[in-house]
């Protein structure tokens, strides 16, 4: 029996009793139907004849799509970051509860360990996101095959930087209560300011769009990577970027690296 | 290779306490190897470094002839671990749990089968294999535990606390499971425990107290060793407890109104007569036990005993 099969065998059993428990939490799974549905069905479709590209009349910018379509590949990666940054939570609890030894004293080295429970969630990640591409037809979004195959492996490299963010800062919460706190003042502000819900203008130079939006809110859009996620995910979807196409998949895969190596840095000190 | 268990001058300390302070044993293969102590005593910080979870500061230990601390992944195949507290996933069922053990321990899946029959049968818990732990009384789930910690056919077994919180029925199942086991599959058992009558059958016993290993040997080695005898003498009163105790230098209170008094310093007559006439309730012979040997060792009772009435309402029967 090779030791590549057995750490492969132990990374399954990791990923496999994430899976698992995902399917049993009910709640998680409410609100990833939920979420999808208000954004979209509540404030996309209120928001849908608002959304033009006038200003007093005047159209300033011309923007080939529905506020619908706009929102929906943001929508996805809002589904995924809810997920993957809630994931945390079931690191908690491992460690809270006591499982975690039960793994540690297995001989399955921490780097596997990691790697199977990152895969873990970044696939219930990936799959909460699926959700919302269910809902394309309400949100007039057409997409061949290709773009589907192309959207979702966007969002599981996007679901695994996440999710290794999520265990890296649950390392750094002591209590559930904390957690609840950390999600909310991090996955709002974040998916806010990640050109989701309103589009920096790209036939604007800098200087006019400061004219149009302050300062301060340009500089926040453009320095949080969820934009460029964002972006990638809407040029596939809705052909459709602010950025280079190129921009939002280094983003992406930089993330990933980062975050994971940062965890498993705070995995193996622990 | 006879020592299944090497264990050299183990020294550690939490943020400045010292949890271990040069502990070196050794355990022979087959063997059933209690470590007896009170709680805080080091314990669990020992346990802890032999499954490689914890570095100790300094010394060494070997684990079925590997270094455990430079290839603790070499030693972890050869040790179960059932923890002190739960460490089952209580939103799993029974067989998944195992399961789930039997993929990180590299199992293959026939094999994961067959041995996850033979251990749900060996604790009797087949019938509940698809029921969520969740649901599980306290004596089955450290059942379920130990059932999974043999999973992958370790050589050595540790048990930390394995009957703590469980009740005086349910304690003795365990340790009829844990008999069968050593005898059945000749497996090497480690339990730490501070109930006292647990680990009269064990083979070899090791007192520790406060980081340190005070004694150790067989039960009767111990108690011919250091099992003074003594004279426990209940009083009526707490005064009378208290001249007693002025009288005798080397008496221990053991109680509200019981001391014991070495037995070659003092003749149960004294306290039929004299000072002490009708304010004795009863002066009787003990015999050595391993209680009295951890008492002339650490000059205190391990006060912590397994009566039923104070664990019945331990943790575990969460539903």
């Amino acid at each position: 029996m090779s030791e590549f099969a057995v750490l492969l065998r132990g990374v399954y059993g990791v990923w496999l009793r994430e899976i698992m428990r995902a399917t049993r939490d009910r709640g998680q799974l409410i609100g990833g139907v939920s979420r999808p549905l208000i954004w979209l069905l509540i404030l996309g479709v209120g928001l849908n004849p608002y959304f033009r590209g006038e200003v007093y009349g005047q159209v300033n910018y011309v923007i080939p799509y529905t506020y619908l379509q706009f929102l929906f590949p943001a929508v996805i990666v809002l589904n995924i970051m809810y997920t993957s940054i809630q994931f945390a939570v079931s690191v908690i609890w491992d460690r809270e509860f006591g499982f975690l030894r039960e793994v540690l004293v297995s001989p399955m080295p921490r780097s596997m360990i990691l790697l199977g429970k990152v895969l873990g969630g970044a696939t219930v990640a990936t799959l909460h996101g699926c959700l919302v591409l269910l809902l394309a037809r309400f949100a007039d979004v057409t997409m061949g095959v290709d773009q589907i195959a192309m959207a979702i492996g966007l969002m599981f490299m996007l679901s695994f930087g996440l999710t290794s963010f999520g265990i890296l800062l649950a390392a750094r919460v002591r209590s559930f209560e904390g957690f609840g706190v950390f999600s909310n003042t991090l996955i709002l502000p974040l998916y806010f300011t990640s050109s989701s819900v309103f589009p920096l203008d790209p036939s604007l130079s800098r200087t006019q769009a400061v004219t149009s939006y302050p300062e301060w809110l340009v500089f926040l859009v453009r320095a949080n990577p969820i934009t460029y996620a964002v972006d990638a995910l809407r040029g596939v979807l809705i052909n459709f970027h602010q950025f280079p196409p190129t921009a939002g998949l280094a983003v992406i895969a930089g993330m990933c690296v980062l975050f994971f190596v940062a965890a498993l840095w705070d995995f193996n000190r622990s | 290779m006879t020592h299944l268990i090497s264990a050299r001058d183990l020294r550690a300390s939490y943020s400045g306490k010292v949890a271990l302070d040069g502990v070196s044993f050794d355990i022979e293969e087959g063997a059933s190897f209690a470590l007896l102590g009170p709680n805080g005593a080091g314990k669990t910080t020992l346990i802890n470094i032999l499954c490689t979870l914890h570095r100790p500061d300094s010394g060494s230990v070997s684990v079925a002839g590997h270094d455990a601390l430079r290839y603790p992944r070499r030693a972890r195949r050869n040790i179960g671990v059932v923890f002190q507290t739960s460490s089952l996933d209580d939103r799993l069922t029974a067989r998944e749990n195992l399961e789930f053990h039997g993929l990180v321990h590299g199992l293959p899946g026939r094999r994961r089968e067959t041995r996850i029959r033979q251990v749900l049968e060996l604790v009797g818990l087949e019938e509940w294999e698809d029921d969520v732990v969740r649901t599980f009384s306290g004596g089955m789930r450290r059942r379920l535990e130990i059932a999974r910690a043999l999973m992958h056919e370790p050589k050595i077994l540790f048990l930390d606390e394995p009957t703590v919180g469980l009740d005086a029925q349910t304690r003795q199942q365990i340790w009829q499971y844990l008999d069968r086991l050593r005898r059945e599959w000749s497996l090497t058992v480690l339990t730490t425990t501070h109930y006292i009558e647990e680990v009269e059958d064990a083979d070899v016993v090791c007192i520790i107290d406060h980081g340190k290993i005070i004694a150790q040997g067989s039960p009767e080695r111990l108690k011919g060793e250091y099992g003074r005898r003594w004279l426990q003498v209940d009083t009526i009163d707490a005064a009378t407890l208290e001249d007693v105790q002025a009288r005798f230098p080397e008496a221990q209170v053991i109680g509200v109104r019981s001391i014991v008094v070495p037995a070659e310093s003092a003749d149960p007559e004294m306290f039929r007569k004299g000072t002490f006439e009708g304010k004795i309730m009863e002066v009787r012979h003990r015999e050595p036990t391993l209680e009295s040997v951890f008492l002339s060792l650490t000059g205190r009772e391990l006060r912590d005993r397994a009566d039923p009435g104070k664990v019945a309402n331990g943790r575990g029967e969460r539903r």
